[in-house]
C-alpha cells in the first residue's frame, strides 16, 4: 500500500498529464497507481478529472483552445483506460445506462464523444450508437437496454429537426426516460419546445456541463463518504 | 531554454530533412494560435519502420516543445486511419505537403506529392503545429517538374492530369483520385494490398537506380 505521501505525488502527476495533454505520462502513472495499490476511484477523481478541471479553467482564461482541450481529453482518456476496470461501483444513487448518438445525416461527433466521456467517466453504462444514426435506432435501442437516459446530438439545422420525432416516440413509449438534446443550433428554447430534459449548446459547453456534473458527482460522492466515516 | 537548436536537434534524431514554415493565413479558427509549423521527413524504405521513426520523432519534437513550455499539435502520420481519438477530428485540418512547401522542402509534383530536389517523392511526412516563434525558412514559390511528365505518361489509370503546382494555384487539380483509387484497388485484388507506386518509382528526383533503367521503364510504358 502506497504512502499517503506517495499517492499524492501519483495524484499530482496523473493531474498534470491530462493538463499537459500527455497521453504517455497518463497512461504510465495510472498503471503505476495500480501497481501500488492505489484505488482506482480516487486516482480518476483526484488525479485525472481533478487534471480535466484545472483544463477547464484554462479553456475559460483562453490559455488553452480546442485542440489543447481536446488533447486533454484523450489524455484523461488514455488513463482511464487502464483504471477503469479497476473501478469499484460506485453507489450515487443514480442508475447508470445512457443511449447517445448523433442523430440521422449528421457526421459531426466530437460534442457527443465529448459527453460520452462524461458519463465513462461517471460509471454509467453508455450505449454508443455512433453518428448518423436512424431515428427508429434511438427508440429500439432506448427500449431494448431500457435506459432511463437517452442524449441526442445535431450539428446542423436540417438534421436537428429530426430530434423531435425521436423525443415524441420515446415520450409515447416510455414517458419516464430523461432526454437531454445538444449541438449548435440547439437553444434552450428548442429543448424547452420539444420536450426535452436537458440542454448542451456546443462540444466546448458540453464539456465544461461534463466537468461540471463530474464535479458535483465529486462531491456527492465526498459527501456519501462523509456519511459512511460518521 | 532557447529554440535555436531545435533543428539540429530532430536531425540529429534521424530526419532526413526539416523545415520550419510560417501559416498563419489559412488556419482554421480552432488551431489559429499554433502559426507555426514544423515539417518533418524521413526518405521512405518502405517498411514498417518509417511510421514508427516519424512517431518517434514527433515524440522527440513535442518533448522539446513541452519543456519549453510552448503550445504543440501533432499531425501523425497516416492521420485518416486514426479515428478513435477525440484530437484525430481536427487532423484533417491541415495537409503534411502544405507544411512541407511552406516550409522549402519542396514543390507539389504533377504525381501530387511533395518532391524535394534532392530525395524527390521519396520521403514521408510529418508536421508538428505550434506557437513557438520559430523563425521560418523561406517557402517553395512554384514546381520544378518543368517539362518533365514521366509520371503522368506512367500512371496505369491515367488520374494525372499534368497540371503545375505553384505556390499562388496551391490547389490545381492534379490527381484523379477515384481513378487512382480504382486502379489501386484492383491491384489489391492480386496483391492483397491497394499499392501502385509508379508515380514515386518513376520520378527523376531523388532516384537512386542509373537512368537508363528509367527509359527502359518510360519504353514499356509507351509500348502498352
Amino acid at each position: 500500500m502506497a504512502t499517503e505521501e506517495r499517492s499524492k505525488e501519483v495524484m499530482a502527476k496523473l493531474k498534470n498529464a491530462v493538463i499537459e495533454y500527455d497521453e504517455d505520462t497518463a497512461k504510465e502513472w495510472a498503471q503505476i497507481a495500480l501497481d501500488e495499490g492505489i484505488d482506482a476511484n480516487e486516482a480518476i477523481f483526484n488525479g485525472l478529472v481533478s487534471g480535466m478541471q484545472h483544463v477547464g479553467d484554462l479553456f475559460e482564461k483562453q490559455e488553452y483552445f480546442v485542440p489543447e482541450l481536446l488533447m486533454c481529453a484523450d489524455a484523461l482518456y488514455a488513463g482511464l483506460e487502464i483504471l477503469k476496470p479497476h473501478v469499484k461501483k460506485m453507489d450515487l444513487g443514480v442508475k447508470g445506462s445512457v443511449v447517445i448518438g448523433t442523430v440521422e445525416g449528421d457526421v459531426h461527433d466530437i460534442g457527443k464523444n465529448i459527453v460520452k466521456m462524461m458519463f465513462d467517466v461517471a460509471g454509467f453504462t453508455v450505449y454508443d450508437l455512433g453518428r448518423d444514426v436512424p431515428l427508429d435506432k434511438f427508440v429500439q435501442e432506448q427500449l431494448k437496454t431500457d435506459s432511463d437516459l437517452v442524449c441526442l446530438s445535431a450539428m446542423m439545422t436540417t438534421t436537428m429537426v429530426g430530434m423531435k420525432k425521436v423525443i415524441d416516440d420515446i415520450k409515447a413509449k416510455n414517458p419516464n426516460v430523461k432526454i437531454m438534446i445538444g449541438g449548435a443550433p440547439v437553444s434552450r428554447d428548442v429543448a424547452d419546445k420539444w420536450g426535452a430534459d436537458g440542454y448542451a449548446p456546443d462540444a466546448t459547453n458540453a464539456l465544461k456541463d461534463a466537468i461540471n456534473m463530474i464535479s458535483s458527482l465529486k462531491k456527492l460522492k465526498e459527501e456519501a463518504e462523509a456519511k459512511k466515516q460518521k | 531554454m532557447t529554440l535555436s537548436g531545435l533543428r539540429d536537434y530532430i536531425e540529429g534524431e534521424g530526419a532526413t530533412v526539416v523545415g520550419f514554415a510560417e501559416v498563419d493565413e489559412a488556419l482554421p479558427e480552432e488551431i489559429a494560435h499554433l502559426n507555426r509549423a514544423i515539417s518533418i521527413g524521413v526518405e521512405r524504405n518502405l517498411n514498417a519502420d518509417t511510421l514508427r521513426q516519424l512517431r518517434g520523432l514527433q515524440k522527440k519534437t513535442e518533448k522539446y516543445l513541452r519543456d519549453r513550455g510552448y503550445k504543440f499539435l501533432c499531425i501523425p502520420p497516416d492521420s485518416d486511419r486514426i479515428t478513435d481519438t477525440f484530437i484525430s477530428k481536427l487532423y484533417k485540418l491541415f495537409s503534411h505537403k502544405v507544411a512541407a512547401t511552406c516550409s522549402g522542402l519542396g514543390w507539389i509534383g504533377k504525381n501530387g506529392l511533395l518532391i524535394n530536389p534532392k530525395y524527390g517523392p521519396r520521403l514521408s511526412l510529418v508536421t508538428v503545429l505550434t506557437d513557438a516563434p520559430l523563425q521560418p525558412d523561406p517557402p517553395t514559390e512554384q514546381s520544378m517538374c518543368g517539362e518533365c511528365s514521366l509520371c503522368v505518361e506512367m500512371c496505369p489509370s491515367g488520374a494525372l492530369s499534368g497540371r503545375e503546382w505553384s505556390r499562388d494555384d496551391p490547389f490545381p487539380e492534379i490527381i484523379d483520385f477515384s481513378r487512382c483509387a480504382s486502379h489501386k484497388g484492383s491491384t489489391k485484388r492480386m496483391s492483397e494490398k491497394p499499392n501502385c507506386g509508379l508515380c514515386i518509382n518513376v520520378c527523376p528526383h531523388g532516384r537512386r537506380k542509373p537512368k537508363e533503367e528509367v527509359n527502359a521503364i518510360v519504353v514499356t510504358a509507351e509500348d502498352k
